[in-house]
């Protein structure tokens, strides 16, 4: 069983707003895998059924095999599913240090323990560290993240989503608001710190998709238009018609 | 913040030391306030871990210190010899049960409408109180006397007003530290994290309905603990325990003090208790005078008691020994 994850008719709608109409695509165990689509397309609304803040209106969704449409949010991250936000989405008030070993601790299953405290565990406040190095943060590690620049929070909102060593990790819009250097910068340490992951990436930036993914998804009107390799996508004359500009051909 | 970790430490062997040392400055009259002022604490630190640390504001805490110390009383009237232990156990334990019952039918409410619904199920217990007087005495309520507590083959009275003063000290006095420790805990920063970003935290893995269904037993049962000890001090309760007034006490009780920080409840209590007695003596009237300092506290010090010595600076505060540079607001404001 190599696909880490299978998308199978996903239909969503509003209150009557038809938001996916049957969406359908397989992500491969470690594959990087790009979501693009113009704006209200979907894309959020993909990643909010398949991390379950939202359950799909019908369809199924396989992780690993196992069905887990139906399964909380909570419950997905413990099977191994992570997330970051568009809009950033982090603990504001705490420091950067407590808001990523807030997953780290989740995942060595240090959540509700009336006992333990966090502050004493060598191997997590490591791994907190670790994860924090890796992002750039050492230096703003016991910084308030009201405190941060922009390019750190967006960087914090990576380590969240890392913090609970997911296999397969979503990444909605990173690079969102950055400028193109940043982008390009920021895509690097994205690749260098999913490295060995599953990674599902939204993204508008065409040369960082087509540079960065093996696969590639064309979401448009709720239905996946066409998902293969760059190559396909960037000769196809529906993805040519509806989205990509001929200035990027 | 008001005290650093270390001076946390600090400050808890100094409270206990003239805990300790204080029966022998004091008039019998004291003592027993005083140890009202340390039973009420506890009620207050442990609706502080609901209010400032969860930022739930429940309007439904006299129903954990109602049946702890209804529990309490009963169980000394109804089973005779019940070793002071025992009895404590018991209204503990009734107290965790209305937590989960109550609890689990609270789980996925918050802000408004947990506020309505705690009051709703504090109105339904005193009503049940007041009805089912066959066994908590009704209006009249219940007289007990405080059992002595025998260890093997040794009693130690408790009878008087310092012995109790002493069993309380040491009880409760465990109870709060407890209380503060458990804010460093695992499930203390997770209650924080999901006051912070509930949503965030249900994709970290956290089940936050069930962490917020554990911190309401949690300080239901710290509640029950310092209701049992108001049975045991006044030797006596009445419906009032579990009256919504009850509940009212202890938000003022934590509102003067600050829910900011940890430590401001008890200071909290220590006004609340002291003016009160001062204010009953002199008029009739002394819930109307405590009703316009509570208006006037929160209008004019939201923060509390607590917030103003904080602004005193080098009194309490010092460098951090632990964190250095770690400026977490929970460090900051809830320490
Ligand atoms: N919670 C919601 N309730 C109602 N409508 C919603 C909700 N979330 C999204 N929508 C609608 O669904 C459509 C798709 O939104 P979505 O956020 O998934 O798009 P997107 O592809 O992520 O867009 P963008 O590129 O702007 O982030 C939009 O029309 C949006 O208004
Ligand atoms: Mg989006």
């Amino acid at each position: 069983m190599t696909d880490c994850l299978e998308i199978i008719d996903v239909y969503k709608d509003y209150s009557g707003l038809a938001v996916l109409s049957g969406v359908q695509f397989t992500v491969k165990r470690k594959e990087r895998h790009a979501v693009i689509g113009p704006n209200g397309a979907g894309k959020t609304t993909l990643f909010n059924i398949i991390s379950g803040k939202f359950r799909a209106s019908s369809g199924t969704i396989r992780f690993k095999g196992q069905d887990i449409s139906r399964k909380s949010a909570y419950a997905l991250n413990r099977l191994g599913i992570s997330r970051s936000f568009q809009i950033t989405n982090v603990f504001q008030e705490l420091s950067v240090f407590e808001n990523i070993r807030s997953g780290v601790r989740s995942r060595y299953g240090l959540r509700y323990h009336f006992l333990r405290k966090p502050d004493s565990n060598a191997r997590i406040n490591e791994r907190t560290a670790a994860i924090a190095e890796n992002l750039g943060l050492k230096d703003v590690l016991h910084v308030p993240v009201s405190a941060l620049s922009y390019g750190q929070q967006r960087a914090l909102e990576i380590g969240i989503a890392l913090s609970t060593d997911p296999d397969l990790i979503l990444l909605d819009e990173p690079t969102a608001g950055m400028t193109r250097e940043e982008t390009v910068q920021a895509i690097e340490t994205i690749d260098r710190v999913t490295a060995g992951l599953t990674l599902i990436i939204i993204e508008h930036d065409m040369d960082v998709v087509f540079s960065l993914a093996d696969t590639i998804s064309v979401l448009h009107y709720g239905k996946i238009l066409i998902s293969g390799a760059p190559d396909i996508i960037r000769s196809d004359q529906r993805v040519k018609d509806a989205y990509l500009g001929e200035d990027h051909l | 913040m008001i005290f650093q970790k270390k001076a946390s430490h600090f400050v808890i062997a100094v409270l206990f030391l003239v805990g300790g040392l204080a029966p022998f400055a004091l008039r019998q009259y004291q003592v027993a306030m005083l140890t009202e002022i340390i039973f009420f604490a506890l009620y207050a630190v442990s609706y502080n871990l609901l209010l400032g640390y969860a930022g739930l504001l429940s309007f439904g805490h006299a129903m954990f210190f109602g049946t702890g110390a209804f529990t309490a009383a009963v169980a000394l009237v109804c089973i005779p010899g019940i070793s002071i232990w025992s009895d404590i156990f018991l209204a503990v334990l009734m107290a965790i049960l209305v937590g989960l019952v109550v609890g689990s039918l609270l789980l996925r409410t918050k802000g408004a409408y947990f506020a309505l619904l705690t009051l709703a199920f504090n109105s339904l217990f005193y009503v049940v109180a007041t009805k089912w007087s066959s066994v908590t005495g009704g209006d009249d309520g219940l007289s007990i006397t405080r059992p002595n507590i025998s260890i093997g083959s040794i009693t130690i009275q408790l009878a008087g007003i310092t012995s109790f003063y002493y069993f309380t000290l040491v009880i409760i006095g465990m109870a709060i530290v407890f209380c503060w420790y458990f804010t460093h805990t695992a499930m203390g920063r997770t209650v924080l994290l999901i006051r912070e970003n509930e949503e965030r935290m249900n994709f970290l893995g956290y089940n936050t309905h069930i962490s917020r269904l554990l911190l309401f037993v949690f300080t239901g049962a710290a509640a029950g603990l310092a209701g049992a000890f108001y049975s045991l001090h006044f030797q006596f309760v009445s419906i009032s325990a579990i009256s919504v007034d009850m509940t009212t006490t202890v938000l003022l009780m934590a509102f003067v003090g600050g829910t900011g920080t940890f430590w401001g409840p008890i200071l909290g209590t220590f006004v609340y208790i002291i003016v009160q007695s001062y204010l009953s003596d002199l008029t009739d009237h002394w819930p109307l005078f405590m009703g316009l300092i509570f208006v006037f506290m929160v209008l004019v010090m939201p923060g509390g008691l607590s917030q103003i010595i904080q602004k005193i600076p080098g009194v309490f505060s010092g460098k951090s020994g632990d964190e250095p540079g770690d400026r977490v607001v929970t460090e900051e404001t809830i320490l």
